[in-house]
């Protein structure tokens, strides 16, 4: 295979799919294709700890001492140079601009500035790189959220995780090869399937939702009554009917190995979403909360459970970050909820010796403004959404740890230094993975769509 | 068999297709520098034409016909690494096949094909046999394949129903099958299944895929849309046989149809069902842009089977369609009075929008008008009563009381903490919300406003569209802005559609507006000139209830101003947005009244006068209250004909007011008639129509040269005497020299019976597609299709009564009918064999079980099942939302229903078996299936075959039913013993559960079942 073009086997693929031969399974199984990274790999998996909203980069990692000083004060019109604002504040007689309510300090030897919001995520700052100069063209929550998930604004585009499916396959094909973990009990701005959905890809590559309770993946519990012995004597019978039917179509075959890669899911899922195995230390290490299933730090638990496991690709989701007002008291809330989870699991893969191959990211859609919407009062204000500059930080998988990339102006409104575009994050996600993210393709509607579009630049600072 | 791929790469075709083959290889590899984009285009070298090919370049020619030595294009293609083609950066190789391949290609003198698709069909071949038939058999033959041997009756009657109801035969109708003659019982049931009902619910999936119909508008907050009406139009033109050309006309453009019926403008919705966004601080134009281009790139693929959205940015890599045809296609579609936003706040369906009245509204609604129009006229022929006119002159002129109807009357010169007091008396003050000023310039002094902050007056009426009313204040503005919100009663601009009335300056112009939905349900009359800066100016608006243009007044300093109609088309509510009071200065994500004056708030709940209003404008600070006490400044400059003007708008004039209560009840039936009504979002055209820009970069803020609509300048022409509209468009698809639009159709149908196509890629017939594997069978179908008047039931019974559709396999995938079934059918059949299926045309969609929570952990909406009914329908029905679709039926590859789509995926997964195990759907069909058997005097090995024969159509050997034997024995022994676990088993689902029969019988029957719904046999044709 290796003096074959990988890029032509993908499209022979891509061909026989369109013709309707049948792609079975997210495991190795009689898959077609088993690609080849195209460079040495940094990382094998990838947890995403999304932070759906936007949040507010001004609060949490990129502190801006100007803006306290300048409170009150209209935006000058040399920052905003003109760039569209949402039809939010849009039509506000003033910007005022308005520093943060939170104070920050330097930490760890690498002398990252971080909130006092975020005090577990402080303690592990020589572990992070944290990226202060990140930029997307989109204002609105749904085209934002999208664009990060799937590279493109429209919908339509297979998701990070179904690339990831494409490209790599499955380490165990006992369990899905994209999971995505939703924080319960979450109010703010809606998510939705095709953030995890394979677009035009074939639909094993999809991202499966995990949830809390009895039934982590959709319809995985026998009936009441059913019991898993009883479950597999079926699956006996089905077996036979299914050798008898091969005679008329050998699909039949393929057809029982999927039914007991069903029943081998209905041990193995459970197996994972039990906790019951964890460590008092490890559920102290995520916080109280762990013991609750379903919340943000159970979800990162489980997330390290997956990735121990050979999931390729873990996505949280935890929502409401969306502070157009009331943001002191709200972006507290969302802090309290998922700084220490989110340290956690980087300290307890780190501890596990997983770190090193399993990067980590967390971050939302875009940032919030310098100036307040609405008006600012003696005890809270409010910031929108912005696009131009915002935050994330990124830790393990072959990234240089102990750093900041990127600058903003005085502001945080515009980027001063190496700008980092999401089609950026993208490649270089792809990049750690051992895919250039340039010949990951797949042909629909007679194109070479790529998760990057025809964008994207891996930032070589970055890596480790 | 012939692997596909190499079939698609041609490797084993005859030698005359090198040119196809070679052009190919240059559209996949160097068209993206040297193919139609010509802003993407490389040394000015094209490749895509053979004119540039042969043209002298910077360093040569890259082909010299016959000659591959002397072609740069060889010699690139086969450099080194410095001048190799395609250059390492772009990541691209040719293998040496194909180098081998471009230059015989070359040597053979290099011609250049056109593509097929583009090109007229192909001459039909004349056979005496089905040529279809003919056609594979000749296909096969090329890879050294024969044809198999047919199915059995039973088999190809399984076949038959699931292909075209998407039901599987029942037992009867097996035995009826068998015993019929054979000659003519193919013809038969064809004909029987093509009449039946479910024919057209099961055609319309794969159109509603296309359509992207959805319960849902898509995006975040993804609310419910009732498009419903649209589906079931779908159903009924597929059952009615409605030709496939009018099933395209109708959708494309039957609103412009002379005599349109309303079936015809329901069609239009196709149109409409694209996502649509309501997120707060949304840029209306780029939304608004957003559908406009799906609607170009539905009709792209849907229709056409063109890869148009490629053009939106930039010219065609591949194909011969430069961004300007994309724009220029743009324009047909691009003259609908729409918003970029639906509402928020409210749930008015966007426009354009149809009623849809039942008949007897219908003609309730046509007599009220009439009564309308008969009250108007009768209104303005009533004569004047001179003493009523005197009585009341002489009263007026020492009255005392204010003046009738007043119900708001702010003066603004002093504040009561922060109250704006009401001089009419007994009712509330204003409000002040946030910081103003006052200002000295005016009598009595007024405010000056920040645009952010406002004033409110409570308690002032709800004025309806059939309310009658004047409003006047004084306003002085700072600067001209694009748009500053003066004075309006309502919640919000585009989150409520403005929903409401509102007064505006745009560009300094005075508009007023009475709003359902803006701006395709509404009416505003605008000033034709602006007021003037740093100037107080009195601005007053009458409306007389009849919610149109001709009925509103806009008077400036109490002259009667000139306006333009801006709009003139209201039909439903102003109200109902929990729109709040009268306010005046700021709203809700809109351009306030910045650093703008105002002074003076009257407001009435009757139209005023002329007279009157001049009078209003005149007064300086002493309010009408005190300024009506005062004869000597009223009467000034009043003539007998204000006195009489004044009179008759006044309810003193007891003649006319009877006639116009009577008017105003009449308006009030009408309306709430018309508010009650559903209506559904169709295409409508504006009467002037939008201008259209070619966009750059795609990008809704960048427009750059205007263009006009055309259709794409690689397709033959329109007929010159065709509408320029999208009704000449559409007419143009059904053109008989149009070359994609009967073969898109032919090959959906085919794709349809064989769950592959004609075509390898159905969504892009261009040049990158991968194209026909027998272009005569397609060309012939096409044109005998046309040839039929597009007859589509007739097409479909044509191939399924071929040899080809009879066959146990075909060594041709497209040619194989053999997959497992569709989403819905897997469903559907469960319901159906186990008799819970409901069937009932149409409708409102319906929501079965789901999982508990998928909604709620997306939006925090709540997903609430039916109870009855809803859970038993075809799933055709089922609620699609678009952002947390039904699971079962995505994991079974069911179109998600975004954008258009035209094919689906057919995936095998674990969590298919999982679905057919545990979806209690089926657990349930499972449990009423087992007790239909049960309830059958039957011996134990009957039932098996019975069930057995009834899920797969045909009979188990003894193989199959020792194995379901055994399966039934050690379930029925395990729940005799655990009847607990039986009652368990048995309680799933809401269907009644048969109380007479053994539980661990009946569980162990519903165990064998349930296992037998994941069976090979069961989920697929044979």
């Amino acid at each position: 295979m290796k003096h074959l073009d990988r890029r032509a086997l993908l499209r022979g693929t891509g061909a026989a799919i369109g013709a309707g031969l049948m792609a079975s399974s997210w495991g190795q199984g009689n898959q077609l294709i088993r690609p080849t990274p195209h460079h040495l790999a940094k990382a094998k998996r990838v947890v995403w700890l999304f932070q759906s909203g936007g949040p507010s980069q001004l609060e949490l990692l990129d502190h801006k001492p100007l803006l306290k000083e300048r409170q009150g004060e209209d935006l000058p019109p040399s920052v905003r140079q003109g760039q569209r604002l949402t039809a939010m504040s849009g039509n506000q007689a003033t910007l005022p601009l308005v520093g943060s309510a939170y104070s920050f300090a330097r930490y760890g030897q690498s002398g990252a500035e971080i909130s006092e919001l975020l005090p577990h995520t402080a303690r592990i700052a020589d572990r992070l790189c944290i990226v202060r100069s990140m930029h997307t063209e989109a204002i609105n929550h749904d085209p934002a959220v999208t664009f990060m998930q799937t590279g493109s604004q429209i919908a339509g585009r297979p998701s990070i995780g179904s690339w990831l499916s494409l490209g790599l396959g499955s380490n165990n094909p006992d369990l899905p090869t994209s999971c995505v973990l939703i924080s319960k009990n979450k109010g703010g701005q809606p998510i939705y399937s095709r953030l995890w959905g394979s677009g035009f890809l074939p639909s094993k590559h999809q991202g499966i939702p995990l949830r809390a309770g009895k039934d982590p993946i959709l319809y995985l519990s026998n009936p009441p009554g059913v019991s898993r012995e009883q479950r597999k004597r079926a699956l006996d019978a089905l077996a036979q009917l299914h050798t008898e039917e091969a005679r008329r179509n050998p699909l039949a075959l393929e057809r029982q190995e999927q039914a007991e890669l069903a029943w081998r899911l209905q041990a193995s899922v459970p197996e994972v979403a039990d906790l019951s195995d964890e460590s008092e230390e490890t559920f102290e290490l995520y916080g109280k909360d762990s013991r609750d299933p379903g919340t943000y730090a159970a979800n990162c638990l489980m997330a390290r459970r997956l990735l121990e496991r050979g999931v390729r690709f873990v996505q949280l989701f935890h929502k409401d970050w969306d502070q157009h007002g009331s943001l002191v008291g709200n972006i507290r809330r969302q802090c309290r909820e998922t700084d220490q989870g989110s340290a956690a699991l980087v300290q307890d893969l780190a501890r596990r010796g997983m770190l090193e191959d399993t990067l980590v990211i967390w971050g939302g859609e875009f940032g919030r403004t310098a100036y307040s919407q609405g008006p600012i009062t003696a005890t809270d204000y409010g910031r929108d959404h912005h696009g131009r500059c915002f935050s994330l930080w990124m830790a393990g998988g072959g990234i240089r740890p102990g750093m900041t990339y990127g600058e903003s102006d005085p502001f945080g409104y515009n980027i001063v230094r190496d700008p980092m575009h999401v089609h950026d994050l993208q490649a270089l996600i792809l990049h750690l993975l051992g895919i250039d993210h340039e010949r990951l393709t797949y042909k629909y509607q007679g194109r070479h769509f790529r998760l990057t579009d025809v964008f994207g630049r891996v930032p070589r600072a970055l890596l480790g | 068999m012939i692997p596909l791929p190499l079939l698609i790469l041609g490797l084993l075709a005859p030698q005359e297709d090198l040119a196809p083959k070679a052009y190919a290889i240059l559209a996949d590899r160097c068209f993206p520098c040297h193919g139609p984009d010509a802003n993407t285009r490389k040394a000015g070298l094209r490749l895509d034409e053979r004119a540039g090919a042969l043209a002298m370049g910077k360093r040569g020619v890259a082909i010299t016909p016959g000659e591959s030595l002397h072609s740069l294009l060889i010699a690139r293609i086969g450099a080194g690494p410095e001048d190799v083609m395609p250059p390492p950066s772009s990541k691209l190789v040719l293998s040496v096949e194909e180098q081998q391949l471009l230059r015989e290609w070359v040597d053979a003198g290099a011609e250049y094909p056109r593509h097929w698709a583009f090109d007229a069909l192909l001459p039909p071949r004349n056979e005496s046999r089905e040529v279809i038939d003919v056609l594979v058999e000749e296909s096969l033959a090329l890879g050294g394949h024969k044809p198999a041997d047919p199915v059995s009756p039973t088999a190809w009657l399984r076949r038959a129903s699931l292909v075209l109801t998407g039901l599987p035969p029942t037992l009867e109708e097996l035995d009826q099958f068998e015993a019929a003659d054979p000659k003519t019982r193919k013809a038969t049931a064809t004909d029987r299944l093509l009449a039946s009902p479910r024919f057209g619910e099961h055609l319309a999936a794969p159109w509603l895929d296309a359509a992207r119909y959805a319960d849902t508008y898509g995006y975040q907050s993804d609310v419910y849309r009732a498009v419903w009406p649209y589906r079931d139009w779908v159903i009924g033109a597929f059952n009615r046989n409605l030709p496939y050309d009018s099933f395209i006309v109708d959708q494309l453009a039957g609103d412009l149809l002379p005599n349109a019926t309303r079936d015809q403008v329901v069609a239009t919705a196709f149109n409409r069902l694209h996502r649509q966004t309501n997120e707060g601080g949304s840029v209306e134009e780029e939304f608004r842009s957003e559908y406009v281009a799906d609607r170009v790139n539905t009709f792209g693929t849907a229709i056409l089977g063109l890869t148009m959205t490629c053009s939106r940015c930039h010219d065609h890599k591949y194909d011969p369609i430069p961004q300007e045809d994309y724009y220029s296609m743009a324009a047909f579609f691009d003259n609908i009075d729409e918003s970029g936003l639906y509402s928020h706040f409210t749930n008015a369906v966007p426009t354009p929008a149809l009623d849809l009245p039942t008949d007897d509204q219908a003609q309730r609604i046509e007599q009220l008008r009439e009564v309308c129009a008969q009250l108007t006229l009768e209104l303005d022929d009533l004569t004047l009563d001179p003493s009523l006119l005197a009585a009341w002159r002489a009263e007026q002129e020492q009255a005392s009381a204010p003046p009738k109807g007043l119900v708001g009357s702010y003066l603004m010169d002093e504040r009561e903490g922060a109250a704006l007091r009401n001089q009419v008396q007994g009712k509330l003050a204003g409000a002040i919300n946030g910081p103003v000023n006052w200002v000295k310039d005016r009598p009595g002094g007024g405010l000056r406003l920040t645009g952010d902050h406002s004033l409110s007056f409570v308690g002032n009426p709800a004025f309806r569209r059939w309310d009658p009313m004047t409003l006047g204040l004084w306003i002085a503005p700072s600067e001209h802005m694009e748009r500053a919100v003066i004075l309006h009663r309502s919640r919000a601009w585009h989150d409520s559609g403005s929903r409401g009335l509102q007064l505006l300056l745009e560009e300094g112009k005075p508009s007023f507006s009475l709003i359902h939905f803006w701006p395709g349900n509404a009416v505003r009359v605008r000033a034709t000139k602006p007021v003037t800066v740093g100037e107080w100016t009195h601005i007053a608006i009458t409306h007389d209830g009849s919610g149109r243009a001709a009925g509103l007044k806009m008077y400036i300093n109490g002259a009667l101003t000139e306006c333009e109609v801006v709009r003139d088309h209201l039909t439903r509510t102003i109200v109902g947005s929990g729109e709040g009071h009268l306010t005046i200065g700021e709203r809700f994500r809109d351009r306030g009244f910045r650093d703008g004056s105002v002074d003076d708030l009257h407001v009435f709940d009757r139209e005023l006068s002329a007279p009157e209003v001049v009078f209003m404008a005149r007064l300086d600070d002493q309010g009408l209250i005190t300024g009506w006490k005062d004869p000597e400044v009223r009467n000034a400059d009043w003539t007998e004909a204000s006195w009489v003007a004044a009179f008759e708008a006044s309810p003193a004039d007891t003649v006319r007011e009877a006639k116009r209560k009577q008017l105003y009840a009449a308006r009030k039936e009408l309306a709430d008639l018309v508010d009650s009504l559903p209506s559904l979002m169709v295409m409508a055209e504006m009467p002037t129509p939008r201008t259209t820009h070619i966009l750059d970069r795609g990008a809704y803020d960048q427009p750059g040269r205007q263009v006009q609509p055309k259709v794409l300048s690689c397709l033959p022409p329109m007929d010159p005497s065709a509408p320029t509209s999208r009704l000449g468009l559409a007419r143009w698809l059904v053109q008989p020299d149009h070359p994609l639009t009967s073969r898109v159709a032919v090959d959906r149908f085919w794709r349809l019976l064989f769950g592959r196509g004609l075509v390898g890629t159905p969504e892009n017939f261009g040049v990158q597609g991968i194209g026909p594997w027998n272009q005569e069978l397609l060309d012939t179908l096409a044109f005998e299709f046309q040839a039929s008047g597009w007859n589509v039931k007739q097409l479909l019974k044509r191939i399924v009564l071929s040899e080809t559709f009879a066959a146990q396999s075909c060594a041709i995938r497209g040619a194989d009918p053999r997959r497992r079934l569709s989403a819905e059918a897997l469903r559907d059949q469960a319901l159906f064999h186990s008799g819970l299926m409901v069937e009932k045309l149409g409708g409102p969609s319906v929501k079965p079980y789901q999982p508990a929570g998928l909604w709620k952990e997306k939006s925090g909406q709540v997903y609430t099942a039916d109870t009855g009914v809803g859970l038993y329908r075809r799933s055709l029905y089922t609620y699609w939302k678009l952002t947390s679709p039904p699971p079962s039926m995505l994991l079974l590859d069911a179109a998600k229903r975004d954008d258009c789509s035209v094919q689906r995926p057919e995936t095998s997964t674990p969590l298919q078996a999982l679905v057919f195990w545990n979806d209690p759907q089926y657990v349930e069909a499972s449990r009423v299936l087992a007790s239909v058997i049960l309830n059958q005097e039957l011996s134990q090995p009957e039932r098996i075959e019975r069930i057995f024969r009834k899920l797969t159509s045909r009979r188990p050997n003894p193989a199959e039913s020792q194995a379901i034997a055994g399966l039934l024995q050690q379930a029925q022994t395990d729940y005799a013993a655990d009847l607990d676990a039986a009652q368990a088993l048995l309680a799933v689902g809401a269907s009644e559960l048969n109380a007479d029969l053994d539980p661990a019988a009946l569980a162990g029957w519903t165990v064998v079942i349930s296992t037998l719904f994941s069976h090979h046999g069961v989920i697929s044709l044979p």
